[in-house]
């Protein structure tokens, strides 16, 4: 937590279980944003990013995955214990979310218009034509020429780039005081994805919104994060400032992750993977999940390690931390 | 529940920032400027737009009265006296034709309105809600799909009582099952959409995304199998009037003409010939409508 930033949302122990599995597919999962901060969660696909946040907005899918365990308290209210009415006044009000797929994440029936002045009607009661104008406000906001024009039209009328503008426009209709992204950027090509990363951060500048950036991108993490949560199989194994992250990282996978980036610059021999496969929820290895793919792994991570603070706002869930020192004793 | 004026994110803010300058109203139906620029749909809009002029304009019509009897002009062919022709017992087709065009177009207007009113909503209950709502209107829906259309619409009427309401009554409960299914289908497929997600997202309620995620995404569907099942249910009709369920004699309506036709098929062909004809175009009109108003009101089509 830095001073600098109030804190918005802070999430303590979640826990999210599908029914008949034996493992929790979130497992503890802590973290906190501060008002105006970026957080990323990155990990590979599967590894329990997305449920996470689709926990925080309460938008499971129930019955088949509930919310196991944990707190996540938002401006004062725990999500995970709100009721659905209550839950539905947040949404798109105080907490916003946009998807990974801008080409389907619009109503296909009404314009681009109608939507944005729908989610302000649902929060603000306002009559038809400030919620309209407030629609072609935000459309300017977030950089669509001819806001006027597109207020009008379809989505399929739009480009993919042009849809995820509007779905920004759309999710900060109602200036949340907490953004959450999930994979914004992956559906569109390179230098959209740079123009609407771009753009998510300069009007959270503008707002002082929080964001939650969930991508498996690192690149869209060195560029947009304040902090860094890395994901493994459902839980946080390593967190801490992004220079830290990327320069100093000190969990294995977090490791590994950084090795497999392609760069560049000249490259020596292969880009590194990381051996093996994710486990399943049915084979979840007992104590550290990374153990049965990591190359550092001893009799110790047979028992579940904590996040411990390794630097000032640095944690790290590995009981070999710090690796090199670990590798020296091993080898003396 | 929370207190809701506890917490900063429930009271209802005013506006950020100022809306100084107007904007410009939405514009109009771009669906109508679509339908018109469609010859076909329009062709099918003015058929079913003649028989809706011609019933409604029945009773002013100056044309024979539809009951009278004359048995001297028995099964005429049609001539200047009778346009299209005398029945078995002397009728004027014409004005039966006439009178009968109430008749078969309430029964498949109003029918398909019935079943359209019921079912759709239950289709829709039974696909969002899911779980014990969908398999208790499921299991009801498949049970009624089991007895063939015309059978259950028989029994339902003759349950009802004969009259021409109770007809439309049973030919729509009768086509039901149909809209729940397709309402049913299209509504789970409608759910797995990113936008539904969306639209939770944004807070929006039950009634909301029913209402305006749902229902018009699953529309075009629906409408196509209104205007289809519009011809079975004055086929239907037909049918029930000839058993005595449905219009009651001597109130024409086509269904009851062409039962009664079939008997004299070689002596006076024109008697099946008109109500043939006339519910041919009718439900041709109703078709070509049907598939305009589709393409009209898909807004992902130009």
């Amino acid at each position: 937590m830095h001073a600098e930033h109030p804190r918005l949302l802070s999430v303590d122990g979640l826990s999210v279980r599908f029914r008949h599995h034996p493992a929790n597919i979130v497992d503890d999962v802590s973290f906190t944003i501060g008002a105006g901060e970026t957080l990323c969660i990155v990990g590979e696909s599967g590894c329990g990013k997305s449920l996470t946040a689709l926990a925080l907005m309460g938008l499971l899918p129930k019955p088949a995955a509930q919310v196991a365990a944990g707190r996540a308290v938002f401006e004062g209210e725990d999500l995970v214990a709100l009721d659905e009415s209550r839950m539905s006044d947040i949404r798109g009000n105080r907490m916003a979310m946009i998807f990974q797929e801008p080409m389907t994440s619009l109503n296909p029936a009404f314009t681009v218009g109608d939507q944005i002045a729908e989610a302000v009607r649902r929060h603000r009661g306002v009559d038809r034509a400030a919620a309209r104008g407030r629609a072609r406000e935000m459309l300017e906001q977030a950089r669509i020429p001819a806001a006027e024009k597109r207020l009008d039209e379809y989505p399929h009328q739009l480009s993919g780039g042009m849809r995820q503008r509007a779905m920004i426009a759309m999710a900060l209709a109602n200036d949340p005081a907490l953004l959450i992204a999930d994979e914004p950027t992956t559906a569109l090509d390179v230098t959209i994805q740079a123009q609407v990363l771009r753009l998510i951060r300069q009007l959270q500048a503008e707002r002082g919104t929080g964001l939650l950036m969930i991508t498996h991108d690192l690149g869209v993490v060195a560029e947009t994060a304040d902090r860094v949560a890395v994901m493994y199989a459902g839980r946080i194994v390593e967190e801490g400032p992004v220079a830290a992250i990327f320069d100093d990282p000190q969990h294995p996978y977090t490791i590994g992750l950084m090795g497999s980036v392609p760069s560049l610059g000249r490259r020596s021999g292969r880009l590194e993977t990381i051996p093996g496969l994710v486990p399943t929820p049915e084979a979840m290895p007992r104590g550290c999940r990374f153990s049965t793919r990591c190359p550092f792994a001893a009799a110790v991570c047979a028992e579940t390690p904590a996040l411990t603070e390794i630097a000032p706002g640095h944690r790290v869930a590995c009981a070999r931390a710090p690796i090199e020192l670990r590798v020296a004793e091993d080898a003396a | 529940m929370a207190a809701p004026d506890a917490v900063p994110g429930a009271a209802r803010a005013p506006l950020p920032g100022p809306v100084d300058e107007p904007v410009p109203p939405r514009r109009g139906s771009r669906s109508w400027t679509k339908l018109r620029s469609n010859p076909v749909a329009l062709l099918g809009a003015a058929l079913v737009l003649f028989f809706v002029l011609v019933a409604a304009l029945a009773p002013v019509l100056p044309v024979a009265d539809p009951t009278a009897t004359d048995w001297l002009a028995v099964r005429k062919a049609p001539s200047a006296a009778h346009w299209f022709g005398t029945d078995e017992i002397g009728r004027d087709v014409l004005a039966r034709m006439i009178w009968g065009a109430q008749a078969s177009l309430l029964a498949g207007v109003v029918s398909v309105g019935i079943a359209v009113a019921i079912g759709v909503p239950l289709g829709m209950m039974a696909g969002y809600w899911g779980g014990w709502t969908d398999a208790a209107i499921s299991r009801v829906t498949e049970a009624l799909l089991a007895v063939p259309f015309l059978i259950l619409a028989i029994a339902l009427a003759a349950f009802l009582g004969p009259s021409l309401t109770n007809a439309m009554i049973a030919i729509g409960l009768s086509a039901m099952p149909i809209f729940i299914r397709l309402a049913r289908g299209q509504t789970l497929s409608v759910m797995t959409e990113d936008y539904v997600e969306g639209a939770r997202a944004i807070g929006l309620g039950h009634g909301a995304i029913i209402g305006r995620y749902v229902l018009p995404n699953i529309f075009p569907p629906i409408l196509v199998q209104a205007t289809l099942t519009i011809a079975t249910a004055i086929i239907a009709e037909a049918s029930l009037s000839f058993l005595g369920l449905g219009q009651q004699p001597p109130a024409p309506s086509w269904g009851s003409m062409l039962n009664v036709a079939k008997n004299f098929l070689e002596q006076a062909p024109w008697m099946a010939l008109w109500p043939g004809i006339a519910i041919f175009l009718v439900v041709l009109g109703f078709n070509l409508l049907g598939d305009g108003l589709r393409d009209a009101l898909d807004p992902r089509e130009l």
